[in-house]
């Protein structure tokens, strides 16, 4: 009797773990919060390996379609690829059109191969594709499709400005620990390191005085390993380290908060992930999604090119309300934030050079870590 | 010296973690059941016990909170682990199966919940847990910095689970009986024994321990909880192969991952090892090597127990 009871007991246990299995009709599909009028969506975002809370360019750019989507009384919904291939990506755009989709938002890297496809198969359907423009393959130049918009940011500026504070912070040993060496994270560690060396120039130190240790760990994950290499940083006297790169940030922030040492985070503001962060080299990916989108809507869509936003479009910043600065001042911000404005503070970016130690600067060493 | 101390202290947030669901995926597979699914127990603790830090923080801290939040781990991935139980010995399923469907089941269900519940899937903590120095200990010269600061109290419970776990299962009458329904089920059952309630006790101890692994092993990695425990379940599966299913030599075995994964790294800090011309990814290696070595040259006197992976029927007998 007993063993029958639990037998019922632990099926009845599976039968609901199977109900909570079947809510989720395969991986491939989410459900946006907003489900009205005969379930088409109009507005779709899909994500790449992230999701839409990812503190980073998922939830930043889902965030401002969104928000427009709720402001205009527009049915939304986001599609996750059920793996992380230009087939499964693409897999994700037919089901978002065939779910009704007028304007696609695709965040990331990962899209260039899929939306180059999906530009010419799909010619009513607009696209916004951010820190990527479609290409055929590897090493080919960049075709844009009436139909698409790409989205890039001068990262190496928000990087140049995180990199310019912590040195007038009073920083000397700095480390840069971006995630896989795409071409965002590259421009952020660059102008990381052009940063620090003009705010070193402008106090007049010497050379060598700024040591920056300069690694890609190879993945957005916070693991142990990850937590360890930030600790061994820390633990050999660097001070503060720009962590770039998703989950990694994470395993920084923990080893931080152990050596009681500072990081800076990346993206979005990342000052409530932990005590440690003392500002956060910000893109501004909410607002230029809601205004493309916005665009489409207004008709005011200007497909088949490729924009920057950088300092002039306000593109990218340090949150300063909220950042941690004891010396480095919002004067001092302004001054720097209009330099990279009018044009008269040139910032080399991941086309300079093929490893950061190469980088033309004067008085940072820059220790690159394989 | 300090770089000393440093891997030690290193090595134990990779060791400990891998020491306890070993030994949890040890009581499993000697009582007869393979466990696959550590990885998703440990998801499943580590989901409930993070949960439970971020829904009391604001009230508790500190060293009591996380005992607290390693018990529930514990109970929740004893529960957990009841489904594999469930399968396995009941109803005769293949284990590897079972175990496969529940690590696919659980960090979908970690997903899930803490979207029902708080709205996002990463699930905030709050380390308090963190202690300098252990008082008095601490202080003594050499053995102080190297095992008594800069540490966690989880430290401490790993190598207290792994004293009572090898205790047990070596002189007790429960270790006897557990290691007899793993090898001959058929002569623990004429001398009667109850195997199926022993191996319930084995797959429910390795849940137990698999659940507190993941907390363990969540605390000291990242500031959150993200459905995931990068494949740490998976690698201690290695370190029980690598152990040969016996309790000292999975404590040898975790702790030649965790050092290996330490100087991986962390090689960049250690003077001598940087001047090395031997590249990063050889010490990324080297445990996996190691346990195809072991696997590929020991694997005809393996230890595995002999009736592991096998359903006992009564009836066959």
């Amino acid at each position: 009797m007993k063993k029958k009871l639990i037998s019922l007991v632990l099926a009845g246990v599976m039968v609901l773990g199977m109900a909570g299995c079947a809510e989720k009709p395969g991986a491939s599909e989410e459900s946006g919060e907003k489900e009205s009028k005969g379930s088409k969506y109009e507005l779709a975002l899909i994500t790449d390996v992230g999701t839409i809370d990812d503190k980073s360019f998922n939830q930043g750019s889902w965030e401002g379609l969104k928000k427009y989507a709720d402001e205009n009384d527009i049915t939304c919904k986001y599609y996750k690829p059920s793996e992380k291939s230009d087939k499964a990506c693409l897999t994700a755009i037919d089901l978002a059109v065939k779910g009704g989709a007028k304007v696609i938002v695709t965040p990331g890297f990962l899209f260039e191969r899929p939306i180059f496809e999906a530009q010419t198969k799909y010619p009513d359907t607009k696209f916004v594709i951010v820190d990527a423009a479609p290409v055929e393959g590897e090493g080919k130049a960049p075709d844009i499709k009436d139909n698409v918009l790409s989205i890039f940011y001068a990262e190496e500026q928000a990087g140049y400005l995180a990199g310019y504070a912590a040195v007038e912070e009073g920083y000397r040993q700095l480390g840069f620990m971006g995630g896989i060496s795409v071409p965002a994270v590259v421009r952020y560690g660059y102008g990381f390191v052009q940063g620090a060396d003009a705010a070193a120039k402008d106090l007049g130190l010497a050379q060598g005085d700024i040591n920056i240790k300069y690694t890609y760990v190879g993945n957005f994950a916070a693991s142990p390993e990850n937590q360890a290499k930030a600790a061994a940083w820390y633990s050999e006297g660097t001070e503060c380290i720009f962590a770039c790169g998703g989950g990694v940030g994470n395993s920084v922030m923990k080893a931080a908060e152990g050596a009681g040492k500072k990081v800076i985070g990346v993206d979005v503001d990342q000052s409530v992930e932990s005590e440690t962060v003392i500002t956060s080299a910000m893109k501004t990916l909410s607002d230029s999604v809601y205004n493309a989108v916005a665009s489409v809507y207004d008709g005011t869509f200007e497909g088949g090119k490729s924009i920057t936003l950088g300092a002039s479009e306000n593109g990218v910043q340090l949150p300063m309300e909220i950042s941690k600065f004891e010396k480095f001042t919002q004067e001092k911000y302004d001054e720097i934030y209009n330099g990279l404005k009018d044009g008269s503070i040139k910032i080399a970016n991941d086309t300079a050079a093929d490893d950061a130690s190469k980088l033309p600067v004067e008085i940072v060493k820059v220790e690159s870590i394989k | 010296m300090d770089i000393v101390y440093f891997i030690m202290q290193q090595t134990m947030f990779f060791a400990i973690p891998l020491l306890i669901v070993a030994i949890g995926g040890m009581y499993s597979e000697r009582s007869g059941v393979i466990n696959i699914a550590l990885e998703g127990i440990m998801v499943i603790g580590a989901f409930a016990g993070v949960l439970f830090i971020n829904m009391t923080q604001a009230n508790l801290s500190g060293q009591g909170l996380l005992l607290i939040a390693i018990v529930i781990a514990g109970i929740t991935g004893g529960l957990f682990s009841l489904l594999h139980a469930f399968a396995s010995i009941n109803m005769k399923a293949d284990q590897t199966i079972s175990g496969t469907a529940l690590n696919m089941f659980a960090p979908a269900f970690a997903i899930f919940a803490a979207r029902t519940i708080q709205g996002i899937q990463q699930i905030q903590f709050t380390d308090t847990f963190q202690i300098d120095k252990v008082p008095v200990l601490g202080d003594i010269p050499v053995i102080g910095p190297l095992f008594f600061q800069n540490c966690y109290i989880t430290t401490y419970i790993g190598i207290l689970i792994f004293l009572v776990a090898a205790f047990v299962i070596k002189k007790t009458r429960f270790g006897l009986r557990l290691r007899a329904c793993g090898e001959h089920p058929g002569a623990a059952d004429s001398v009667g024994v109850n195997v199926y309630k022993i191996r319930y006790s084995g797959v429910i101890i390795s849940g137990v321990l698999a659940g507190i692994g993941g907390l363990v092993f969540v605390v000291p990695t990242s500031t959150n909880f993200n459905a995931s425990v990068a494949g740490y379940g998976f690698l201690a599966l290695a370190v029980l192969i690598f152990g040969q299913w016996r309790s000292n030599k999975i404590f040898m075995a975790a702790f030649f991952f965790g050092i290996m994964k330490t100087l991986a790294s962390a090689y960049s800090a250690i003077p001598v090892l940087k001047d090395l011309p031997i590249p990063n990814e050889v010490y990324k290696m080297i445990p996996y090597i190691a346990t195809l070595v072991v696997l590929a040259f020991f694997s005809k006197n393996s230890q595995a127990p002999k009736a592991e992976g096998i359903p006992y029927d009564k009836g066959s007998r």
